[in-house]
């Protein structure tokens, strides 16, 4: 697993193609939080919500940078193509969290925010249920399932969208109003510790329901 | 032994691209399945590899370690060809000193162009299919399968690749490959199998060589040396493929080849210290003519 995780690294770095994705999280992350004072919460929710966005983008990115050869070489040097998949995920969750260290701390840095263990917490905890969703909407939204590009990208957009803006939608648009809502941190815990557990249960059927059309498909 | 039984496949609801398939690959073998454009012949390696799964039938007794070379491989990103074989070898559960090492030393032996810090995006297409030939022996193959690997490769490869192919079956394991021109199998499969309308055919060992021009030719070892009994020709003829058959008569060494295989024959000859004594085309639907009064028959009578 760490073998895949290093290759899947290593071609990323190579044809740069988490820079997009870096600059529209980095340039939500400016425009939503620099200079902002008060309480975190919402700063958090705009935090989460751009790395909703970011992770999305980051997984359909890097699950089709390999050529259908190439992905065949590499499911049959590690003979099974869910342990290829599982590589994936792990690639994008781990550069995810990289991202929610620096959402966690540049508002903090560029505002006047009162900060107190339980808003780091909760900063964390949002932000890990929004990257976890958009992990679960990228992974079908790729090579792996849409044979043209332009589909695939269409059917992100369309599901982000819907995440984001249903009213009261779990996981992502209800956190992110409650965050946006309330000023307690305290308070917003166990909602989002829901939310987190909701956004875990998607991915898991969204890698599932992947690997089923994957195989299906091949 | 791998085995498929009643194999099909079709995407959706489209047409069957295989249909009903049975064949057998014995290890310590060379198979391949030769057919026209189209005929499904990647398909049915890439069921066999377990890249796709059949709509119906079964795959059974696929091995645990297998090399996949597929027809076309597009490298993709900057990275170096090294470090991509060094990825891949760890990916296969080497470490990575194992997996470097391993990696030079295929590179080195299949001499890729531009060197092994060549960017992969760089490479020519006989190259980058040499870095995929080379991901596919990073551990010893149990099943090593190729498609199409003679018209990827660049023609100096090809002596290279039939020792290896030769390599992996000695050792037991099982060699897959196909190729578009039925005729031209550069090395002598134990096994053919036929692809075409979606089915599959045995053919027979005598099928094959049927239409396969032969060349005929003489070699002396200038040292005088006479070939042994047992290995006439010595370990490099084992590296060429389409030897058909191999007579030493007292100092000469008669070596039947197959005719597209009869230039690499002699040049690695030459290489080796042979000299030619005499070339000649033996060509089958004119026995006769063909035996009229040349050299090499001369001097297999005198003998």
């Amino acid at each position: 697993m760490i073998a895949l995780i290093r290759y899947s690294f290593a071609v990323v770095l190579h044809t740069q193609r988490y820079l997009a994705p870096l600059l529209l999280f980095t340039g939500l992350m400016g425009v939503l939080t620099v200079n902002g004072n008060g309480p975190l919460p919402p700063a958090y929710a705009s935090s989460a919500g751009a790395l909703f966005v970011a992770s999305t983008w980051l997984t359909v990115a890097l699950i089709s940078l390999d050529s259908p050869a190439q992905r065949a070489i590499v499911v049959v040097s590690t003979g099974r193509s869910a342990k290829v998949l599982a590589g994936s995920i792990g690639t994008v969750l781990i550069s995810c969290l990289a991202l929610l260290v620096f959402g966690l701390f540049f508002p903090l840095w560029m505002g006047s925010y009162q900060v107190g263990p339980t808003d780091l917490l909760l900063g964390t905890v949002a932000q890990l249920t929004c990257a976890l969703t958009g992990i679960a909407i990228g992974l079908p939204c790729s090579r792996l399932v849409f044979r043209r590009r332009g589909h695939a990208l269409v059917a992100a957009l369309a599901l982000v969208m819907a995440a984001l803006f249903t009213q009261g939608a779990p996981p992502v648009n209800r956190l992110l109003r409650l965050m946006a809502t309330s000023p307690d941190s305290a308070d917003l815990l166990a909602p989002a510790t829901g939310m987190l557990a909701a956004a875990l249960v998607l991915l898991a059927a969204s890698a599932w329901i992947t690997q089923y059309l994957t195989t299906r498909r091949e | 032994m791998l085995r498929l039984e009643a194999v099909s496949k079709r995407y959706g609801r489209g047409e069957w691209i295989v249909r009903d398939v049975h064949a057998e690959i014995p290890g310590g073998e060379i198979t391949t399945f030769a057919g026209g454009n189209g005929s499904g012949k990647s398909t049915l390696l890439r069921i066999l590899v377990g890249v796709s799964r059949p709509t119906s039938g079964v795959v059974s007794g696929r091995p645990r370690l297998i090399g996949y070379v597929p027809d076309r491989f597009v490298p993709n990103g900057r990275m170096s060809a090294a470090a991509y074989l060094t990825h891949m070898g760890r990916i296969r559960g080497l470490t990575t000193r194992a997996a470097e090492t391993r990696a030079h030393h295929l590179l080195d032996r299949l001499s890729l162009v531009g060197g092994k810090e060549a960017r992969l995006h760089t490479l020519s297409k006989g190259n980058a299919q040499k870095v995929a030939l080379a991901q596919a022996l990073l551990v010893e193959p149990e099943l090593l399968v190729l498609d199409e690997p003679w018209s990827g490769l660049g023609a100096s490869a090809h002596g290279i690749l039939a020792e290896i192919m030769s390599e992996v079956a000695r050792s037991g394991g099982s060699v897959v490959f196909t190729d578009h021109r039925e005729a031209v199998t550069r090395v002598l499969p134990s096994r053919a199998y036929t692809v075409g309308n979606g089915g599959v055919v045995l053919r027979s060992p005598q099928a094959q060589d049927e239409h396969r021009p032969v060349t005929e030719i003489v070699l002396v070892h200038p040292d005088g040396a006479h070939p042994d009994g047992a290995h006439p020709g010595g370990a490099w003829l084992d590296g060429i493929g389409g030897v058909r058959s191999v007579e030493a008569c007292g100092a000469h060494l008669v070596v039947r080849v197959d005719r597209d295989r009869a230039d690499s024959l002699l040049l690695t000859a030459l290489q080796k210290g042979w000299s030619v004594v005499a070339v000649t085309r033996e060509d089958r639907s004119r026995d006769d003519r063909s035996h009229d009064a040349t050299d090499a028959v001369a001097a297999r009578s005198a003998r």
